[in-house]
């Protein structure tokens, strides 16, 4: 036994049980009270919120609980009043009995901590509850007492009685110490004896056949034990496989195949073990959504779908926080008091609804309102309000791009803070941790329509599908939850395709420019210069942080399952593995982080160029959103930065390409006619050549269907910059100027370049 | 002897057992049902000596459990060990063919007194 076992409370097994089951029976508790409240006759519900802290109440008296079972009990006389229909339950006793449920779960609390009830009391509580039970009935009439006729003894023995003979009421029954009471009172004569009994209840057929004692509890920690020893025994599974494989007589061969079948099943079975419906997390939102709208004078009904979908317990756990956060969210800014909605024309009452729901491998979590909505216009304006967005770059955004900053450090839109959602410090942390298990978040939104966040997250932590990669005869997992597409390029391709621009690679994808990471170079497998004489390279785009970026590899091997294992201390803190697996060689394959990979990359690129990359890296760990930025020499003194999004190719002509429409140069591209820009002399600036140059460095960009070709002197890197830009510039076409490498570099916003070129290109009437 | 205890609460199972071994039944089988239906399920599998059974429960409540007991022939010695005692109920139980009531909070002594003055030895 481990030390902290030993100083463990020795809690006895009677103890253990009522609090499992108490715990349980609370949350359902909870749901059932806040349903009540909008549906007050559902009898079901009632009569079982009642036996629930009637168990409770009852199961104290033998525990020694008396601080607890006084809660209870005045809870207890309340919930039978309510039961009986004396009372129905509106908001003010739903809130009282909340109260003591909170109470009673405090207790619990404190028996499960230390094994004693503790020394708190609740005196007011219990007289709040007390002053409810004695109001009078709803009806205005006398308060009914259903247990008036409470007798002082409480165990009876009945002589032998037919049952068939209900009218022998004058018979007596005995107590237990042969006290005799008279059951001939008038009380006892009123109750109504002559209804069938039999009638009432189902007939034998009717009846399903339920099993007692079809499950058991089991320690967590046995199935986490279980999880690991069966992932073990995956692992030798595809060892023997690998080595059958290769020479084997047929009855190993048979076995081999057995052992293969039985393992997958076993590993499916101790899977589901640990499955539990996601509905354990989800029974606790109405309580949350009901006493959150109350406090925000707002009316909201909460719809639950898919509470049986089911996902590993691990994950369950790790989900509860982000989930609550962004329901709380949702009632607190998404949906809008009764009078807006009214204005609107929508209904007073909001719904939110959370629906789960399994998609091949994942579970999907929708979280829909329909309240206001989040009007990307807005997130412009609070994003460069708060600095987290620079003015000039607002408007290039899209509604899409704008929308994601919500999740950016330190954004809020309401109007006011509020102590519900806080201070909107906490949908980064939303979004920080959804990652960590390996999920992703998104979230849609139409202004005035209302809100969706739509998360995916894995089934399970431990056994995560990956593609299997190689790179320099090492072998490295990738999750598919990262993965976009998988391209294959050979020399033609590479050379038509993919540009390294100091030292950087950049792929032309369908028009878009993707960056390249070079696996084998990034984990000094081998030189940059090595890769680019391969013949052929596999490029697997992924989805970053920042937009999609391609991992150059040397070869896709598979697709598998994979066991993750964590990583040992030594190498924990290296950012591009998340982890480690064993292959079914017995060989040990990591696995890459991809934020990591981003990272480290553009982290390495900004060292090799310029030596220097205190600036992106000082910045990096302040974690500043930061942007891929090419930067081009225009101009006999200036280093210019183009942003990489604005651009749409790079190409190169020779000077013999260029052509003369009118006193326009152009050049004949890709089937239609592209206007050539010097950028130097668009920015006032004297080229910086001594002598004609005999190619020219073009830029591409394009806007409304029109390409234009902005030449540049050259190109001189392509590297990541906060956008942290000072914004002061009296020049058109430049954003301001940002400090890139230590140098001072002015960045052009091209699409500005590019219309008002092409407004003067269109007055000449060319 | 073998004695089918059957309550919603598996603590308060542990704990009427816990009381019976200590009033002298600690050489008796004991099963355990979770409501009124799965009681029905043990009588049907098990011979049995005593049914000791919770008023209140989901499912089937003890009462429709000793009614269906009773219509379905088993006569088996039935008590209830409930809370809830009112008048009417000790009349529902008693002509329904219960044996003996034993309302909460109860002690080692009753159950062993009660036990004893029903003849369940």
């Amino acid at each position: 036994m481990s030390e902290r076992e030993a100083e463990r409370v020795e809690i006895p097994e009677e103890v253990v049980e009522f609090l499992v089951e108490s715990n349980e029976n609370l949350d359902r508790l909870d749901q059932d009270l806040v349903a009540l409240e909008t549906n007050p006759d559902d009898k079901d519900r009632i009569s079982s919120i009642f036996r629930t802290v009637h168990t409770i109440k009852g199961t104290c008296g033998f525990l020694g609980f008396s601080r607890l079972e006084s809660v209870a009990h005045v809870g207890e006389n309340l919930l039978s009043k309510i039961r009986d229909g004396v009372f129905t339950l509106d908001s003010q006793r739903t809130d009282a009995l909340l109260e003591m449920v909170d109470v009673v779960r405090g207790y619990l609390a404190e028996v499960a901590a230390t094994g004693g009830e503790g020394v708190r009391e609740y005196p007011e509580l219990i007289a709040k509850l007390q002053s409810l039970v004695e109001e009078e009935a709803d009806d205005g009439g006398e308060t009914a007492e259903p247990q008036a006729q409470a007798v002082s003894e409480n165990a009876f023995i009945f002589p032998a009685v037919k049952k068939d003979t209900p009218q022998k009421t004058t018979s007596k029954l005995r107590t237990g110490d042969d006290k005799e009471v008279d059951s001939g009172n008038p009380s006892l004569n009123k109750t109504q004896v002559s209804s069938t009994p039999s009638s009432e209840v189902p007939a034998p057929s009717d009846i399903k056949p339920v099993l007692s004692e079809t499950s058991v509890r089991v320690d967590v920690s046995l199935l986490d034990n279980l999880m690991d020893l069966v992932g073990e025994l995956v692992l030798a599974r595809n060892q023997i496989l690998q080595y059958t494989s290769k020479d084997a007589s047929t009855a190993l061969s048979a076995t081999t195949q057995r052992l293969n079948l039985i393992t997958s099943e076993l590993q499916e079975n101790v899977m589901k073990t640990r499955m539990q419906p996601i509905g354990t997390v989800l029974s606790k939102f109405p309580r949350v959504v009901r006493d959150l709208a109350n406090a925000c004078g707002k009316q909201v009904a909460l719809e639950l779908d898919g509470k049986d979908t089911e996902l590993d317990r691990t994950i369950i756990e790790a989900i509860k926080d982000p989930l609550t956060h962004l329901i709380r969210n949702a009632v607190d800014h998404g949906i809008e008091i009764p009078q807006i909605r009214q204005q609107c024309g929508k209904e007073a009452s909001g719904t939110l609804r959370i629906s789960a729901y399994h998609e091949s491998g994942y579970v999907n979590i929708e979280i829909s309102d329909d309240g206001g909505g989040i009007d990307p216009l807005r997130i412009r304006d609070k994003a460069v309000e708060k600095g987290i967005l620079q003015a000039e770059l607002a408007p290039k955004l899209s509604d899409r791009e704008a929308m994601s900053l919500i999740f950016a450090p330190g954004f809020s839109t309401a109007e006011k803070i509020t102590n519900v959602s806080g201070r909107g410090v906490g949908m980064d942390v939303v979004k920080t941790n959804i990652e960590k298990i390996g999920g992703s978040i998104d979230v849609v939104s139409q202004v005035s329509k209302g809100t969706t966040f739509k998360i995916k997250i894995p089934l399970t932590l431990a056994i995560v599908p990956a593609l299997i990669v190689s790179a320099a005869d090492e072998r490295y997992a990738i999750a598919q939850t990262s993965l976009i597409e998988l391209l294959r390029l050979d020399r033609e391709q590479i050379d038509l395709s993919v540009s390294v621009i100091e030292g950087r690679a950049i792929l032309r994808l369908r028009g878009k420019l993707l960056p390249l990471v070079d696996l084998a170079s990034l984990l000094e497998l081998r030189s940059a210069s090595e890769t680019k004489e391969l013949e052929s390279i596999n490029v697997v785009v992924v989805q970053g942080e920042h937009g999609p970026f391609g991992v150059l590899v040397d070869g896709v091997v598979d697709t598998q399952e994979i066991v993750v294992k964590p990583l040992g201390n030594q190498v924990k803190d290296v950012a591009v593995f998340s982890g480690a697996t064993i292959m079914g060689d017995g060989r040990v394959a990591l696995i890459l982080d991809v934020g990591g990979l981003a990272s480290t990359a553009a982290l390495n690129s900004g060292e090799a160029h310029s030596g220097e990359a205190k600036e992106t890296d000082l910045l990096e760990g302040e974690s500043v959103e930061t942007k891929t930025m090419l930067v081009v020499k225009a101009g006999e003194t200036s280093r210019l930065a183009i942003p990489l999004d604005s651009i749409d190719r790079l190409e190169e002509f020779d000077v013999g390409e260029v052509e003369w429409a009118g006193a326009a140069p152009v050049v004949q591209y890709r089937g239609a006619i592209m206007p050539l820009l010097w950028l130097s002399s668009f920015l006032g600036a004297n080229s910086s050549f001594d002598e004609a140059p005999t190619t020219y460095q073009v830029v591409v960009h394009s806007s409304s269907g029109r390409s234009v070709g902005v030449v540049v002197d050259d190109i001189l890197d392509i590297t990541e910059v906060s956008l942290e830009i000072d914004s002061y510039s009296a020049r058109l076409g430049v954003l301001g100027s940002a400090v890139i490498a230590k140098k001072i570099t002015e960045v052009v916003d091209l699409s500005v370049v590019v219309e008002s070129f092409l407004s003067a290109y269109e007055g000449i009437g060319v | 002897m073998e004695i089918l205890i059957t309550d919603d609460s598996k603590a308060m199972r542990m704990i009427v057992m816990r009381h019976l071994r200590q009033a002298g039944f600690d050489d008796a089988v004991f099963y355990e049902a979770g409501n009124g239906l799965e009681g029905l399920e043990m009588v049907e599998s098990h011979d049995l000596d005593l049914i000791l059974s919770d008023w209140n429960m989901p499912e089937m409540d003890g009462y429709e459990f000793l009614i269906q007991l009773r219509s379905r022939g088993h006569e088996v010695p039935f008590g209830f060990v409930t809370s809830e005692n009112t008048p009417d109920m000790l009349q529902k139980a008693r002509t329904a063919g219960a044996m003996f009531l034993i309302g909460k909070p109860f002690t080692v002594d009753i159950f062993r007194e009660t036990l004893r003055a029903a003849g369940v030895s």
